[in-house]
């Protein structure tokens, strides 16, 4: 993915290296216990392989980035604010480290961890 | 809301309190003054964002979540304590906004566990419950943000176990968290950068600071009302009135700005103020202070007299507030003329950020309006109420703002209605995208029609940023005027006039044939009218429209097409 052509050469910025940035930034976001991966057979082999960009997809059409986050929720958390947080930390991180714009933060959550009942 | 309509909870004599054993009914009115003392500093913490743009103002969001709490508890008989805290847990829960208003909502879960089943609270069950609630708290993220909110919790809830070794008694338990508090908030800064570098505390942590504080003053027989003598960085001071702002008999709004000579004696500023009027302000820029301030007419000259004994007055502006009230007032009820909808036609929803945005949309035919924009996003549910009362089956919504079109579809799916989300990302997207609507024709082609304009309009805005910062190559300093192309950063200015011909040049203005700019609330309509004409002179060829908007925080909103 390119970013910009400077006067010696070309900056490219792989999808990969925007989801780790997405990454870190959503790992550390209030209510997300965990990423998981978009489908089930994917997820048993990233158990096994640690990967740095695991629930994060980057789509880039050649003028905008879309992100898709795929996360576990805290219970007992109001979801629509942890998933709106989420959303809002990752595009405001991706972007301060890029310098471009992201057009679309999509958060899918794809459980609830119970740490305690109520 | 208006303060002095609060149930303000009358102190009662420390003394008497203090022998009080803590029950459902003591610990409700401690949770009340939380909210009372919270909503007085809610500017305070506001204005400690570190994001550059104003949106998802910690405080408001705490205050809305404590809101929410207290609006279970405030006619409850309930004696028990650990049902009534089971109330505010789950109040806090339903309203949580933002990051803190969840991690808030996640303390008082935790806090509430603990005092499961018990009558009252005492010293070892306080320290207990401080700890549930840190620790739920914590379990909500796997790798913690130290020098935020859950700092401040953790350090509160160290601190109340120290202090039980020198007392039983829970109401020194809780000063001595709330001088901890206060520590860990100072402390914020040396933990994370981010923070350092803006020049502020946690805005999360200092917000449980004051709940805790609130609790403390109520105890201690201190006002909630009063706002404790800050001063503000000069760009951040917000003077904008509502209705709910104006105390009666406090008809006159004064601001003064002058140059001290000697050193201002700020908490004493305060108290002379104090004796004049309310709502005082104090903020500063560059060595020139201003002053805010509502009087009655009879002291109308009061603060600038006073003002005057410590320096010289630059400018001094005085303004009637009712008639100012009673002009918003009529302009809020007037001429908002929705169209009617009848069943099986497509009715349209929009969210709109100021009165003024909210006619134009009216006039071109929505059937319902949302209020709400970049700082006070509305609630899924207040869009499903939008929904409810329209007597079709076929609903569009404009979200108007990205940020909110997560809750608009989140409302879709709740909804038996058919309802299609238009993704509009600004203001001008929504207009164009109105200009399509058939409200009888086919909903699927309607809404590839109206979908397929959104990108046919550029969207510029103005606004002022509430820290310095550089994002995109563009170096912005705090109460600079920033231009937005599209949403993204194109340049930062120092006067309004610049911002916005720097907006239109980089948006090559040129190319388009109408521009509308809408203003905001904070913006006069002479400055207006000299802006509009530089961009006439600019831009001869384009046809220049200009509309109030009333939106706040955003002085322009601009389209071109």
């Amino acid at each position: 993915m390119s970013n910009e052509d400077s006067q010696l050469g070309r900056v490219t910025i792989s999808p990969r290296a925007i989801a780790t940035i997405a990454y870190q930034a959503a790992r550390q976001s209030y209510g997300v216990v965990g990423l998981t991966s978009k489908n089930l057979m994917e997820g048993i082999t990233q158990v096994i392989v640690k990967d740095p960009t695991h629930g994060i997809e980057v789509k880039y059409d050649g003028q905008k980035i879309a992100i898709d986050i795929y996360v576990i929720i805290e219970y007992g958390t109001r979801i629509k604010s942890v998933a709106s947080s989420v959303s809002n930390t990752v595009k405001f991180n991706v972007e301060k480290a890029l310098g471009m714009p992201v057009e679309k933060v999509n958060v899918h959550v794809r459980g609830l961890r119970v740490s305690d009942m109520d | 809301m208006d303060l002095t309509e609060e149930d303000n909870p009358t102190p009662q004599q420390p003394s008497t309190l203090q022998k009080k054993p803590i029950d459902g009914q003591v610990f409700k009115s401690l949770v009340e003054s939380s909210l009372i003392w919270l909503r007085t500093n809610q500017q305070a913490i506001n204005i400690l964002n570190v994001f550059p743009v104003p949106d998802g103002d910690t405080g408001t969001n705490m205050v809305l979540t404590m809101q929410a709490a207290c609006d279970e508890i405030t006619t409850s008989p309930e004696r028990n304590i650990g049902k009534l805290t089971r109330m505010v847990a789950h109040g806090a829960l339903m309203g949580a906004r933002g990051n803190s208003g969840v991690i808030l909502s996640q303390l008082w879960r935790g806090f509430a566990r603990a005092l499961d089943n018990f009558e009252t609270l005492d010293a070892k069950l306080l320290v207990d419950a401080l700890h549930q609630g840190r620790n739920t708290a914590y379990k909500g993220v796997v790798r913690p943000v130290e020098g935020t909110i859950l700092t401040v919790a953790k350090d509160v809830a160290a601190e109340a176990e120290l202090a039980m070794s020198d007392t039983q008694d829970p109401y020194e338990i809780l000063e001595r968290i709330v001088n901890a508090a206060e520590a860990s908030v100072i402390r914020t800064p040396d933990l994370l950068p981010v923070l350092k570098e803006a020049g502020v505390v946690d805005a999360g942590g200092k917000g449980l600071f004051v709940i805790l504080e609130g609790m403390l003053r109520y105890i201690k027989g201190l006002p909630l009302d009063v706002i404790s003598a800050t001063v503000q960085p000069l760009a951040a001071m917000k003077l904008e009135n509502s209705p709910d702002s104006i105390e009666p008999g406090q008809d006159f709004e004064v601001v003064v700005d002058f140059h001290p000579l000697q050193e201002l004696n700020i908490p004493q500023f305060y108290e002379d103020l104090q004796n004049m009027g309310t709502s005082i302000q104090l903020g500063e820029g560059d060595g020139i202070y201003r002053m805010h301030i509502h009087v009655p007419a009879d002291k109308l000259y009061a603060p600038i007299e006073y003002t005057q004994s410590y320096g010289v007055v630059t400018k001094a502006a005085i303004e009637n507030l009712r008639a100012q009230m009673e002009q918003i007032e009529h302009e809020r009820h007037s001429s908002l003329q929705l169209t009617p909808v009848e069943p099986g036609q497509i009715a349209t929803v929009v969210v709109a950020p100021g009165p003024g945005i909210a006619r134009v949309f009216a006039s071109l035919g929505v059937s319902a309006i949302v209020e709400g924009g970049q700082t006070m996003n509305p609630s899924t549910q207040e869009i499903l109420n939008a929904f409810d009362h329209l007597p079709t089956d076929q609903v569009f919504i404009l979200p108007n703002n990205k940020n909110i079109i997560l809750a608009a579809q989140s409302a879709a799916q709740l909804t038996v209605k058919h309802v299609t989300v238009i993704p509009s990302h600004s203001v001008p997207q929504g207009m164009a995208a109105m200009l399509r609507l058939v409200p009888s024709g086919n909903p699927e082609q309607v809404a590839a029609e109206m979908n397929s304009v959104l990108n046919d309009v550029e969207t510029g805005e103005i606004t002022t940023a509430t820290r310095s910062v550089e994002i995109d190559g563009v170096h912005v300093k705090e109460g600079q005027l920033i231009s937005l192309l599209n949403g993204k950063l194109v340049g930062a200015s120092n006067n309004l006039k610049s911002a916005t011909l720097r907006l239109l040049k980089e948006a090559n203005a040129d190319n388009f044939e109408l521009i509308t700019l809408f203003y905001g609330s904070g913006v006069s309509r002479l400055e207006v009218d000299a802006i509009a004409d530089a961009i006439r002179k600019k831009f001869p060829h384009q046809e220049i429209e200009v509309q109030d908007g009333g939106q706040p925080h955003y002085q322009f909103i601009i389209s071109l097409e």
